[in-house]
């Protein structure tokens, strides 16, 4: 069986976002980069579904050089192999550019099934799965909580607002993880070790033949706007506490 | 000399009186060369043992070192003593039996040796009799020590003598104790009827045998003598018995305890030895049993289940499946039973074979509940009598499940993400790291490199909210005291603490040289923690790693100022304070007296004791990065802790650790005592006393 896991390098949750100060995007200095939580469940029901069937798990990554950390990460896990699409012409491609990027990868390997994040964190665009899936001709199963393979075809699970939908489709396919389909796993160490020697190819625009011209560009980045800050009632003495509350809500707030 | 000579000055006795010699002479050598070969082939047989399994291990520096730790452990029983009742009851045993050993060698070298060489006989006159009084009194000593034993067996049965309620006492300890005992009571037996027959006027000295022989009024002369050698085989055969019989039942500690006491650890308390080599290892930890040192694995042979370790095991105290004691013995059971085929195995010259189907040494020989529950407090191995490890092999099995298998519990799993990504097991975003700093003035190195020490603030003291607090007070009570000092700020890492004993040896390397190069780099010398943990960490692990530095933790640096006069305590506080040993600092570090001496400065309250205090505290739990996870079996460690609080009468729990006033801080609450019982760091309550906490209107509104 042949899976392809994309993923995507995006800042950590945690990380602390500053735009720059001419919008031209964010600060990157200090950003610690990790993969899409999205990707990572794509990338942990992959290795379930090798080790269940058997076959091998390759993972693709359109991004800069640091991204090549994110596949590593993925081969650590379990995964391959992996093919790096890496070149300045990507800067500031849009959800178009990738999938098509991805596309012209994926042809050219045996793929049964493809699995993508739901979106990716970042830009929460939430379209490389689908224009991948248009791109390469083949059905998709988005926002998946539950996988099963059956030969030469899967059955998914997919909730919807008060109920779930039971989807099924033959292969190849490409399926779009959402949270719950499962718990990635750690890397053990061992897994980190051998990452660092499987082979990952990297690969630029011209290699892969795809046009880089984005069909949506990002004009400017602009931070939200400040939040007027909160306000906490401290003392010690509750009844105090709560008349002050009250004064607040009447007065300031002027909602009772 | 002749037996029946009484006069004064010729106090003595005829060694082997009333045995037929040469006869019995060459019996008894011949018994003696069989008991011996017997000993030997049981050594020989176990050395083998010891040999054939585990990865090797030197122990042997530091010689004049090692025989010290004998010569205090076993010839005067340190460690045992320290725990009295069981203390006393063993020491009268060891002292007891060693003496008439001693006696037994007294009594051959004058027979086999001084005498038909030199003619010369020393046991008589003076000597004699002190030498019969003191023989009499230890072997008086030894039985004393087997009917406490006994009874500690069989009437009192405490806890630590079994798992769970039920004693693990096997045949062999009962026949070890009462042929200890038939030895002794044999002896004086033939002691007695020797009394009986001779009857010679000094023989009060021989107190024991004196009274005894007083029961044998009326026994004719001629059956005495009988049955004076009858027991008099039977003392032999027993003696001899017992020494054939060491290395094949428990009496091997003998030879195993003061051996484990020999190789100890000189490294300091708590160390772990670092994995080194990352890139070439196929496994990491200890996943077999093969994969413990041969050091380690003896450890399991030198323990005597007396079970002072789980005595304070707050695992097992609060109903956890660990005990060190069974985990001990369960490694020693599974090696027993694996040795044997190792041995063939060394003999053939051949790797030993991979046993199809085998029992699993981490989850089934160890069950992983019993893997994770250790919050390497370090209470069994201080109070271990047998200097056993258990700690680091906790350490290694965790290394290999979460290293090598990656198979470790969710939430500790996030934790190390979150070490990963934000160099915190919370997970909240790096950038934040100084920002309880801001408003205070701390500068960062970075901003002034030139101040005498680091103030390390560590996660707790830079994340948690209640953790932060203690990061402030202690910088008002430096600032105050005019300490030249700097933070890191955002440059700080986590100390890797955490990951290190959750066995993730991998992070801790990667969070402690992120740290070490950073402090490096500016040239630090001194370093200051407010949590134990990191304290620990950067004093005895970051050495090996290139880390070397002074480092103290806020409680002996705020005792100094306090007893230097730099600071202050005016205000005076009120109630009944109890100071709470935290493990990283009391048995890992031995800071008993600095927060006691902070305590004692603090005007208008009282300070009362926990039972389990010093080196016998009992841990808040969080400790071994159980801070980061589930704790669903049995009670939970933290309310135990704190209910030993409620029952000392403390309304104020002071603490040196944020892990632990974390959990004091929960168990209050889930003991519902929080109305009326408060948990501090010693720096929070000092800066209180200094009347420097910022005094808040009773209603007010500040911004988030």
């Amino acid at each position: 069986m042949n899976i392809i896991a994309c993923v995507k390098q995006v800042p950590d949750t945690e990380a602390q976002i500053k735009v720059k100060a001419d919008g031209s995007g964010i600060e990157e200095g200090q950003i610690k980069w990790v993969m899409n939580p999205y990707d990572e469940f794509g990338v942990e029901e992959a290795l379930k579904l090798k080790e269940k069937n058997g076959g091998d798990v390759t993972v693709i990554s359109v991004g800069p050089a640091r991204a090549m950390e994110t596949i590593r990460t993925a081969l650590a896990m379990g995964a391959d192999k992996g093919v790096h699409i890496c070149d300045p012409a990507f800067d500031g491609a849009d959800a178009y550019v990738v999938a098509n990027a991805l596309a012209a990868v994926i042809k050219t390997l045996p793929h049964d099934i493809i699995f993508c994040g739901q979106r990716a964190i970042d830009d929460d665009a939430g379209q490389v799965g689908a224009m991948l899936a248009e791109a390469l001709g083949v059905p998709q199963l988005t926002l998946v909580t539950k996988l099963e393979f059956a030969g030469s075809s899967v059955k998914v699970i997919r909730p919807i607002e008060g109920a779930q939908l039971s989807i099924e489709t033959a292969l190849p396919c490409v399926v779009t993880a959402q949270k719950g389909l499962n718990e990635p796993r750690y890397a053990s160490l061992p897994g980190i070790m051998k990452a660092k020697k499987k082979p990952v190819d990297v690969k630029d625009a011209a290699a892969i033949g795809v046009a880089t011209d984005a069909k949506a560009k990002v004009a400017k980045t602009i931070p939200p706007p400040a939040r007027p800050p909160g306000k906490i009632v401290c003392g010690d003495d509750p009844a105090q506490k709560a008349a002050e509350l009250g004064r607040l809500l009447r007065e300031e707030a002027k909602v009772i | 000399m002749k037996v029946d000579d009484f006069r004064i000055g010729m106090e003595g006795r005829e060694v082997f009186w009333n045995i037929p010699l040469p006869a019995f002479e060459i019996l008894l050598f011949a018994l003696t060369a069989v008991a011996l070969v017997i000993f030997g082939y049981g050594i020989y047989r176990r050395w083998l043992m010891w040999k054939a399994m585990g990865k090797p291990e030197m122990r042997l520096d530091d010689m004049g070192r090692r025989v010290k730790t004998v010569l205090m452990e076993f010839f005067l029983q340190r460690k045992v003593l320290k725990d009295p009742y069981p203390g006393v009851m063993h020491a009268l045993i060891f002292f007891g039996f060693f003496v008439l050993i001693f006696g037994a060698a007294f009594d051959a070298g004058q027979h086999h040796f001084t005498e038909p060489i030199f003619h010369w006989t020393f046991l008589k006159g003076n000597f004699y009799l002190v030498f019969s009084f003191l023989m009499d009194l230890f072997g008086l000593f030894v039985l004393v020590g087997v009917v406490i034993a006994l009874d500690r067996r069989f009437v009192q049965k405490p806890e630590r003598l079994g798992y769970r309620g039920k004693m693990d006492t096997t045949p062999d300890d009962v026949i070890v104790l009462l042929l200890i005992g038939a030895i002794i009571v044999t002896g004086f037996v033939i002691e007695a009827l020797r009394i009986h027959v001779t009857n010679p006027p000094w023989e009060h000295w021989s107190f024991v045998g004196w009274l005894l022989a007083k029961t044998f009024t009326g026994v004719e002369l001629d059956t005495a003598r009988v049955l004076h050698q009858i027991s008099w085989w039977v003392h032999a055969l027993l003696g001899l018995g017992f020494i054939a019989y060491i290395p094949y039942s428990r009496l091997l500690h003998i030879i195993t305890t003061p051996a484990n006491a020999f190789l100890e650890s000189h490294q300091p308390t708590g160390y772990i030895e670092p994995i080194r080599d990352f890139e070439n290892a196929e496994a990491f930890g200890v996943g077999k049993l093969e994969e413990f040192t041969w050091k380690q694995i003896f450890d399991s042979d030198a323990c005597t289940r007396c079970g002072r370790c789980q005595d304070g095991c707050p695992a097992y105290l609060t109903g956890k499946p660990l005990s060190p004691k069974k985990m001990v013995q369960d490694l020693k059971t599974f090696w027993l039973e694996k040795a044997p085929q190792a041995v063939k195995a060394a003999k053939a010259g051949e790797a030993p074979a991979e046993e199809e189907g085998g029992k699993a040494l981490v989850g089934e020989v160890i069950d992983l509940h019993e893997l994770w529950a250790c919050t390497n407090c370090m209470y069994c191995m201080e109070h271990c009598s047998a200097s056993i490890e258990h700690v680091p092999k906790i350490i290694d099995m965790r290394r290999y499940k979460v290293l090598t298998e990656a198979d470790f519990s969710p939430e500790l799993q996030l934790s190390c993400r979150n070490m990963e990504n934000n160099s915190n097991p919370w997970g909240v975003g790096a950038h934040v790291r100084g920002d309880w700093a801001k408003e205070l003035g701390v500068k960062t190195l970075a901003e002034d490199p030139n101040v005498e020490y680091l103030f390390y603030v560590g996660c707790s003291g830079s994340f948690d909210d209640r953790g932060k607090k203690i990061s402030v007070a202690f910088a008002k009570i430096l600032q105050e005291a005019g300490v030249s000092f700097g933070i890191l700020g955002t440059e700080e890492g986590c100390c890797g603490d955490s990951a290190m004993r959750c066995g993730n040896e991998y992070l801790f390397q990667a969070l402690a040289q992120a740290n070490i190069d950073v402090m490096n780099g500016y040239g630090v010398k001194k370093i200051i923690a407010i949590c134990p943990h990191g304290y620990n960490a950067i004093k005895k692990d970051y050495p090996n790693f290139g880390g070397k530095f002074e480092v103290y933790h806020h409680t002996e640096i705020i005792a100094k100022l306090i007893a230097e006069g730099k600071i202050r305590l005016p205000e005076a506080l009120k109630g009944k304070m109890v100071y709470h040993d935290s493990c990283f600092l009391g048995r890992y570090n031995q800071i008993y007296d600095a927060p006691r001496q902070i305590l004692k400065s603090i005007r208008g309250i009282d300070v009362v004791e926990m039972e389990r205090n010093l080196n016998k505290s009992f841990c808040c739990g969080a400790g071994g990065a159980r801070m980061w996870m589930e704790e669903d079996i049995g009670e939970r460690i933290n309310n135990a802790r704190t209910k030993q609080a409620i029952e000392a009468g403390a309304d104020t729990i002071a603490v040196g650790c944020p892990f632990c006033l974390t959990m004091m801080s929960d168990g209050i609450k889930d003991n519902h005592k929080e109305e009326t019982m408060q948990a501090w760091d010693l720096a929070e309550l000092v800066v209180k006393a200094m009347g420097k906490e910022e005094v808040k209107p009773p209603v007010d509104t500040c911004a988030v």
